[in-house]
């Protein structure tokens, strides 16, 4: 596996070149990036607010009107219709123009100095967004209230704050991330992804493109042997995929305002550990493809793994064991733990050596395995 | 006329049939994925890993803790020292939530003011949302029994979801992805494919024989249409009578929507095919416009959450209509007609696309 290095200068020139000529395509490529960023930063939040509610308000006295008010202040909910009936309530579910209905019983102010007021709460099924989180909001607002008129009922305190009359005080602080801001979650597992996506079909599409196009023959029938035809085409790759990983950390830290807490060069070699593996992924598919139509599927039955199999939306320790395992294959899954652990925990080398080791493994296995099986089938 | 456009449709469905091993990758890919996320999609988190700092050690402080582990969200994996040894559990990735008890907690605890202190690993999204609400309304819990021993509570509140009452995450997910496939399917491969014969310089054979634009346009749809949708039906068929997604709709109806919406897929990626000139740029293309269409078309989150602007952006995609028509008509039992102005919606963008498609593809071919 000796390897020309004035011929390899000379072939990736040529790869470099036919790159920058196509200046349409390292915009669409460098776009992705960037559009996810702005999607993930600006229209997906994990938590919905402001859901649609729907009201029947039977009761109509101060306390009704107090929870109600409970209700749309926590921001979760947006009070828009105001109905009078149980049937007018799911209907309107029905056709969507409410995701959540509130049904309050006569006589609630009573019931509650009773101490057995209920409410009625429905939630659209059909839209998690608004099971989710107004399930979990309105439950917390429901269980203050009760939590504070309980409370008063046996101290005889005034329904003030909760936390200055019950025995017990949680103090939480959530570490590395205190706001729960969903960007800062978001941004070193995507990282993860969008590198991976875009090594692997872009290395498939164009070994595959040069065979689709016939425009392989001429250079195999040069002096260059096959390994250096492989590295000519992967160098100006890794340079692309690095370009587009310091896209995502500059745009996520200095437009996004997420925080970069560890060792910067650390984390680019580690980067590049992992574009390199899945560039070498990318080439044993073009192996397998025989047209680009193939390869772009190939490509996107990747990103729906990448998206799914590393932990960057699900965590992996959820799934039945076969999936996680499934899940290891992928060098991004373990990109993604490193990606967490510097980017936003800022710990060294010490906490993540076993995934980097991982990672490195990988390179080697790849190019060895690459190296042999494009032998055969060029040869 | 009809005679040159069925030779044409004759020509694309052979060229379809011949490369199997793409035509096989989608319609096994497309059938794999239903499987792959009825595996993933778990929202709800349970067996959240937590570490304990003990440092009291007394009944009251088992009891508190015990709280925890009965509530089937939290496993108690380890009992460390104090906090900077939490901190070392969760900054290596062992634990995803730590509680340090400090050593006066039952004293405390007899003066009525107790204080615990929790530790979050904000690092990993679902896990520390689901632990952060846990955990309070645990310990909350804990301190209201406390005082008001077995007090019931004075108000309750009654949940009702309505016609998805297990709070099942597929029963969401799977309607809204087969419109997301054969939408993405209809939108690419037609690309693909006729920007396959720009590339490859099949389509100048093509151009100089009598056959118009239209004709040429309309032929390379037909086999798009006819692979995104027996796609579809091969996911409803999985869904249904396989993963027991309940579907209350008419069927028949189903497929008109469904059909519809394969259209508009049709005629946006015949728009795509005219700005771009080498499958690559398709394929990058297509892939920004799929990703859009996830978060602004109702796929992944519900778009009256979405910015103003992002929300009028969303409205260029089928999905955003054919979304909840088609979650209405699987879990509700809603008519098409029931969301006519969705449905309206839809129509006038099919009508749409393929009037700007024909105009620019007009242009693109002379």
């Amino acid at each position: 596996m000796e390897i020309n290095l004035q011929r390899l200068k000379a072939l990736t020139r040529k790869e470099i070149l036919q790159f920058l000529r196509d200046r349409r395509l390292l915009m669409l490529i460098l776009g992705m990036p960037v559009l996810q960023l702005v999607l993930y930063g600006y229209a997906a939040t994990l938590t919905v607010y402001h859901l649609p509610m729907a009201v029947v308000d039977q009761s109509n006295d101060t306390k009704s009107r107090q929870f109600i008010a409970a209700m749309v202040n926590s921001q979760y909910f947006d009070l828009t219709l105001r109905l009078d009936s149980q049937e007018e309530l799911t209907h309107a579910i029905d056709l969507g123009q409410a995701k959540v209905g509130l049904m309050i019983p006569p006589r609630f102010a009573t019931s509650v100095d009773k101490g057995d007021a209920n409410i009625l709460l429905y939630l659209d099924g059909t839209d998690s967004a608004s099971v989710q989180s107004g399930y979990g909001a309105a439950a917390l607002i429901a269980q203050n209230e009760a939590t504070q008129l309980q409370a008063w009922k046996i101290s005889h305190l005034p329904p003030n704050s909760t936390s200055d009359t019950l025995p017990v005080t949680a103090l939480s602080r959530v570490l590395y991330n205190p706001n729960l801001i969903d960007i800062w979650f978001i941004l070193p597992g995507l990282v993860g992804v969008v590198l991976q996506t875009l090594a692997i079909t872009q290395a498939a599409l164009i070994v595959v493109r040069d065979r689709e196009l016939g425009t392989i023959e001429p250079i195999l029938s040069t002096p260059a042997r096959p390994i250096e035809i492989l590295l000519s085409k992967v160098i100006p790759l890794l340079v692309l995929c690095f370009f587009a990983l310091m896209l995502l950390v500059g745009i996520g830290v200095f437009w996004f305002g997420v925080p970069f807490r560890g060792n910067l060069l650390l984390y680019f070699l580690v980067a590049l550990l992992f574009i390199f593996s899945s560039l070498g992924f990318g080439l044993l598919l073009s192996v397998r493809a025989n047209t680009q139509m193939e390869a772009t599927q190939y490509g996107m039955v990747f990103m729906l793994v990448g998206m799914l199999f590393s932990g960057f939306m699900y965590p992996l320790s959820n799934m039945p064991l076969p999936l996680q395992v499934f899940g290891s294959i992928f060098p991004v899954t373990y990109f993604i733990r490193i990606s967490r652990s510097i980017f936003l925990k800022g710990v060294g080398l010490n906490f993540i050596w076993s995934d980097a080791l991982v990672l490195a493994a990988y390179c080697v296995v790849i190019i060895l395995v690459v190296s042999r099986v494009f032998k055969q089938r060029l040869d | 006329m009809w005679i040159r456009l069925w030779t044409l449709i004759q020509k694309e469905l052979i060229q379809l049939l011949r490369d199997r091993r793409t035509l096989i990758l989608v319609m096994v890919g497309s059938a794999i994925e239903v499987f792959l996320f009825s595996a993933a999609v778990h929202t709800d988190v349970k067996n959240i890993a937590m570490v304990v700092a003990d440092q009291s050690r007394t009944t009251a402080s088992r009891q508190y803790l015990d709280a925890f582990t009965t509530s089937g969200t939290f496993d108690i994996i380890g009992d460390v020292s104090g906090e900077q040894a939490v901190v070392d559990a969760i900054d290596s990735g062992q634990a995803n939530i730590g509680i340090i008890i400090p050593p006066d907690f039952s004293d405390q605890l007899e003066q009525g003011r107790a204080t615990v202190m929790m530790l979050l690993d904000g690092s990993s999204s679902y896990t520390t949302q689901s632990a952060y609400n846990a955990a309070n309304s645990i310990s909350q819990q804990y301190a209201v029994s406390l005082i008001g021993q077995q007090a019931s509570s004075p108000l309750m509140l009654h949940t009702q979801i309505l016609y998805n009452p297990d709070l099942i995450d597929l029963w969401f997910v799977l309607p809204a992805l087969m419109i997301f496939i054969m939408q993405a399917l209809s939108m690419n491969f037609t690309s693909l494919c006729v920007v396959r014969e720009r590339e490859l310089g099949t389509i100048e054979a093509i151009l100089v024989t009598p056959i118009r634009p239209l004709e040429f346009m309309i032929a390379k749809s037909i086999p798009q249409l006819l692979v995104s949708f027996t796609t579809g039906i091969v996911f409803f068929i999985e869904a249904v009578f396989i993963l027991g997604i309940p579907f209350l709709g008419s069927a028949l109806l189903l497929v008109v929507v469904s059909l519809i919406g394969i259209l508009c897929g049709l005629g946006l990626g015949l728009v795509i095919s005219t700005a771009v000139q080498t499958q690559n740029q398709s394929y990058q293309l297509s892939g920004l416009i799929n990703v859009s269409a996830m978060f602004l078309g109702g796929i992944f989150y519900p778009s009256y959450t979405l910015p103003i602007v992002l929300r009028w952006l969303g409205y260029i995609f089928p999905s955003t209509y054919l979304v909840p028509i088609v979650r209405g008509m699987f879990l509700k039992g809603i008519s098409p007609l029931d969301l006519w102005p969705q449905t309206l919606a839809m129509i006038l963008l099919m009508i749409g696309t393929f009037a700007i498609a024909a105009r620019l593809f007009r242009q693109s071919l002379d």
